[in-house]
């Protein structure tokens, strides 16, 4: 079960939180921490919600949900936790993969409610007790990212493998990791971090 | 590294990304992510028509649908989009916008392909937004429409525009593009052998992992616009011009960025129309694209077609090159349509006549090294065929007949690219891999090698930046780059503490909102690097002659100084990058399956910054670039004028399993120009592997793929 993490915390109002930060600091880079918060979006009352329970990141929150909304929905416009990206919406790239039961899975190709009684994992819940995991200090040091935006997908994806098994070969790597598309194809990068940070040196 | 080159002490050592931690902490902030208080959603209704006559739209259902706050289509939003037609690859200016006869607006009628804006809805949430377009009923006339770039020109053609198929240019003159130099018939006619053959490239998309996405606030006359743009300040000029207010009244803020490939320069048209949404609604709008809108709604790399015709001596000797080409612009010319790679080789007798033409195909322009995959791929094959055909290497034959010089009369400001060759060939053991006869190989599965190279432009120019200190000796690096993702921010801190002679964490680096950074030229060709690099050493060597004349500031003050130089090369020498790349595959040629096997690509794009991210810039360029030669192509439906393959898995976008290892060698230099000698790098990388591939694919199959991309279904058939 994912514990919480001081990086990553962020304070869950619950209820119709409408706390919102407009991200308009100036981006200097040591200062820099765009919290934008939970946001709302505005609910339509004529359409059909559920109540659900979730634990996201070892937090656990009762939320009510317009059952037509995905989890990457739920988790970036309700519970503000924008490190999820969508690159696709329609279960092509990746960019939106969390874990669900520890499994990764597109977070734009499942409904909020059907997380009901389940746990997420997602980017925010990586770090523990202000410790990066391994796979992101690897991704950093290999310089992994480039644009970014497929990032967190590739440590989701990467975290689900390490965790089923925590020396993978660089096939096993790719393997895993197929279904995160990065368009800069920062490939190479991507299995030499993850082969780093479990211990088999350089990819080839 | 050459042993002109002096070690620096902070630029050339691997250095961790200063925003790393933000991008593998899911803290870094896209444009996607911004929020704003009672900010509404906005989506677009597109045309389903590749040609056709909007007779009328009507909004009334969708208006009276609650929730949604402002629609606009082309009957009450008539903003000219510059930036979408460019004219002739000219920065489509004021002058131009007066005279042009082919405007594009945000919204057109008639509208002229697939995807084509026809309405916008700003809406409370983002599934009234869409339920609102689905209300919306409109009154096509369909027309006729032409999708390739050839039959676009044939006489009886649909004309797309009045004035005909062919693109106009910035003074609305229909022309190809094209140099000429020497006599060509007269050197075919001297020449031992002519040789003659049609290639052609498909249409790929830049498919960058953000979808086009624009949040768009009015606060009275000034508008903020979050939007993912390489170059915040084309973009501000842009909107600015668009919109008909003060530049002064536009700031764009862009602050992560999720990928560019030349697909967000300049302003979008999403831009435009999230702005006059905002505007309509008095509340802040975002608008989000579909991936599948971000296929079709924004442009890709221009589909090429070449007929070469090269006349050469017993020896491989060059005499003539011809070139005759077409590009598919789509119906707007957003950017030149020309067709690089001819400039490659010594010949004295040259003529090329490319085409720009207007089709019905969503629009092409800006795709990392815009011209230059198609080009080279078309004339690297046609040349290698050509080194086969006189039974020579490949290598020898590129040895022999590359250009050493740049034009006549000019020099490079230093030329590696012998030692590219050479250094690759050794590496990559090309006299290994490389078959003496093409398909020798004994049994289905054959094995080859292939190789290209080239001379990419490097040139220097104007941009800005602005450094500060204060009395704590913190300094404060202001640069108008967004960071696309080859490492800009980084990069500039390094350049700055290399000229302030203080370590990169004495550095802050302001960046990404027009407010707060000066001028700078934007994350496109390949330029950030150079010029606003040169710009930051000015400004650090101004501030740091300050402090020594009047030591570190006192208390809360500070001490700046800025920079906007515009430097010029001189007369007669031009700046290169130089690259080779050797690709080894293995063909089933049973199956049509071709692996890449090994791949050695040897760069000298001059002084590196940062050793770290330039590896990523050249590898995962590379790995597109093979992506280009063996998978990706948007392909249409040739009745309906449907694009089919409008995502990643119909596009087959490379993916873990596709990608090889990618072995860069980079060969540096420091020529005396750009910052610290640094020379074009983002798009250097891609430009080779699709040529590479495709020559090597022939080495092993004995097969010349002539047509990109080289599908299974194109190997069999080959064969056949």
């Amino acid at each position: 079960m994912p514990a919480k993490s001081k990086v990553s915390r962020r304070e869950f109002l619950e209820g119709t939180g409408v706390a919102l930060v407009a991200a308009t600091a100036a981006p200097v880079i040591h200062a820099q921490d765009p919290d934008a918060g939970p946001a709302a979006i505005q609910a339509d009352p004529a359409v059909p919600r559920t109540t659900i329970r979730v634990v996201v990141n070892g937090a656990s929150h009762r939320v009510e949900v317009e059952d037509r909304w995905t989890l990457v929905e739920l988790l970036r416009d309700r519970l503000g936790l924008t490190g999820t990206k969508i690159g696709c919406d329609r279960g092509e790239c990746g960019a939106c993969t969390v874990l669900l039961d520890d499994k990764p899975v597109y977070s734009c190709s499942n409904l909020a409610v059907w997380a009901d009684g389940r746990a997420i994992q997602t980017i925010e819940g990586l770090a523990r007790e202000g410790h990066l995991d391994p796979l992101q200090q690897a991704f950093m040091d290999h310089d992994a990212p480039q644009c970014g935006f497929c990032t967190s997908g590739q440590l989701m994806s990467a975290k689900a493998l390490v965790t089923a098994n925590p020396h993978p070969t660089a096939d096993e790597v790719r393997a895993a990791m197929t279904g995160n598309i990065c368009r800069c194809s920062n490939y190479n990068r991507y299995v030499e971090a993850v082969l780093a940070a479990t211990g088999k040196g350089s990819a080839v | 590294m050459s042993e002109s080159m002096l070690p620096l002490k902070t630029v050339g050592h691997a250095t961790t990304r200063i925003d790393a931690l933000e991008r593998v902490t899911g803290k870094a902030t896209y444009t996607g992510d911004v929020q704003l208080p009672g900010m509404l959603y906005a989506r677009v209704l597109r045309s389903p028509y590749p040609h056709a006559r909007i007779r009328a739209i009507n909004v009334s259902k969708a208006r009276a649908l609650a929730g949604v706050k402002a629609i606009i289509t082309h009957e009450n939003c008539t903003v000219v989009w510059g930036a979408g037609s460019v004219a002739g690859g000219v920065q489509y200016n004021d002058e131009i916008k007066k005279i042009t006869k082919q405007r594009r607006y945000a919204f057109n009628n008639p509208v002229r392909f697939v995807g084509e804006p026809v309405a916008a809805v700003a809406a409370v949430n983002r599934h009234v937004a869409e339920e609102a377009l689905q209300l919306i009923t409109v009154d096509y006339e369909t027309l006729p429409f032409v999708l390739d770039q050839e039959e676009a020109l044939k006489p009886g053609a649909v004309q797309i525009w009045p004035e005909g198929n062919l693109g106009l240019n910035a003074k609305n003159e229909a022309l190809p593009l094209g140099v000429k130099r020497g006599n060509v018939q007269e050197g075919f006619q001297t020449a031992d052998q002519v040789f003659e053959d049609r290639y052609s490239t498909a249409f790929v998309r830049n498919a960058q992992m953000e979808p086009r996405v624009c949040v768009a606030t009015w606060d009275g006359d000034k508008l903020t616009v979050y939007t993912p743009t390489g170059g915040i300040s084309n973009c501000r000029n842009d909107m600015a011009r668009d919109l008909g207010i003060p530049f002064e009244n536009v700031r764009v803020v862009c602050k992560y960025m999720g990928g560019n490939f030349g697909n967000k320069n300049q302003n979008q048209d999403a831009d435009l129309i999230a702005a006059t949404l905002a505007k309509q609604a008095g509340a802040p709008v975002k608008l989000e694209l579909s991936r599948k809108e971000d296929f079709i709604g924004v442009h890709g790399r221009w589909p090429t077609t070449h007929y070469y015709k090269v006349g050469v001596e017993h020896d491989g000797a060059l005499k003539a090159i011809q070139l005759r080409g077409y590009s598919g612009m789509g119906p707007y010319r957003k950017n030149s349509g020309a067709m690089a790679g001819v400039e490659l080789y010594q010949c004295a007798n040259v003529e090329t006549a490319v085409h720009p033409v207007y089709t019905n195909r969503t629009v092409s322009a800006n795709f990392r090294g815009p011209e230059y995959p198609q080009g080279f791929f078309g004339i690297q094959s046609m040349m290698d065929d050509v080194a086969s055909k006189l039974k020579m290497d490949p290598v020898d034959f590129a040895l022999k007949n590359m250009a050493r010089t740049p034009v006549a009369g000019a020099v490079f400001t230093n030329y590696s690219l012998e030692e590219c060759i050479h250094r690759g060939a050794e590496a990559f053991e090309w006299s290994k891999r490389w078959r003496p006869r093409p398909g020798s190989d004994t049994g289905p599965i054959k094995r080859g090698a292939g190789m290209t190279f080239m001379n990419f432009r490097s040139g220097l120019g104007r941009s800005g930046a602005a450094v500060r200190v204060n009395s704590k000796g913190q300094y404060t690096l202001s640069v108008g780059v967004t960071d696309v993702g080859a490492g800009a921010k980084t990069t500039m801190g390094l350049i700055a503490a290399e000229a302030l002679d203080v370590p990169l964490s004495k550095v802050d680096v302001m960046w990404g909102d027009t407010d707060r950074c000066p001028y700078s030229v934007g994350e496109s060709g390949s330029r950030t690097t150079i010029m606003t690099g040169t710009a930051v050493i000015e400004a650090a060597r101004d501030l740091k002659r300050q402090i020594a004349e009047k030591g570190l500031p006192k208390g809360s003050d500070v001490l700046s100084a800025s920079a906007m130089p515009s430097p010029a090369m001189p007369q007669g020498k031009v700046r290169a990058a130089f690259g080779a790349h050797f690709v080894e595959v293995e063909v089933d040629v049973e199956l049509g399956h071709v692996r890449v096997l090994k791949y050695v690509a040897v760069h000298d794009c001059g002084r590196l910054i940062n050793p770290l991210s330039a590896k990523g810039q050249i590898s995962g360029a590379a790995v597109q670039g093979i992506g280009m030669a063996l998978h990706e192509d948007l392909l249409y439906d040739r009745r309906s004028g449907q694009p089919l393959t409008a995502g990643y898995y119909g596009a087959r976008i490379m993916t873990h399993l596709d990608a090889p290892n990618i072995e860069v060698i980079f060969i540096e230099s420091d020529d005396g120009y750009g910052a610290y000698g640094a020379k074009s790098m983002g798009e250097s990388g891609i430009i080779l592997s699709p040529g590479a591939v495709a020559n090597a694919i022939f080495n092993a199959a004995g097969l010349r793929m002539k047509d990109l991309p080289i599908t299974r279904d194109k190997i069999l058939g080959a064969k056949a």
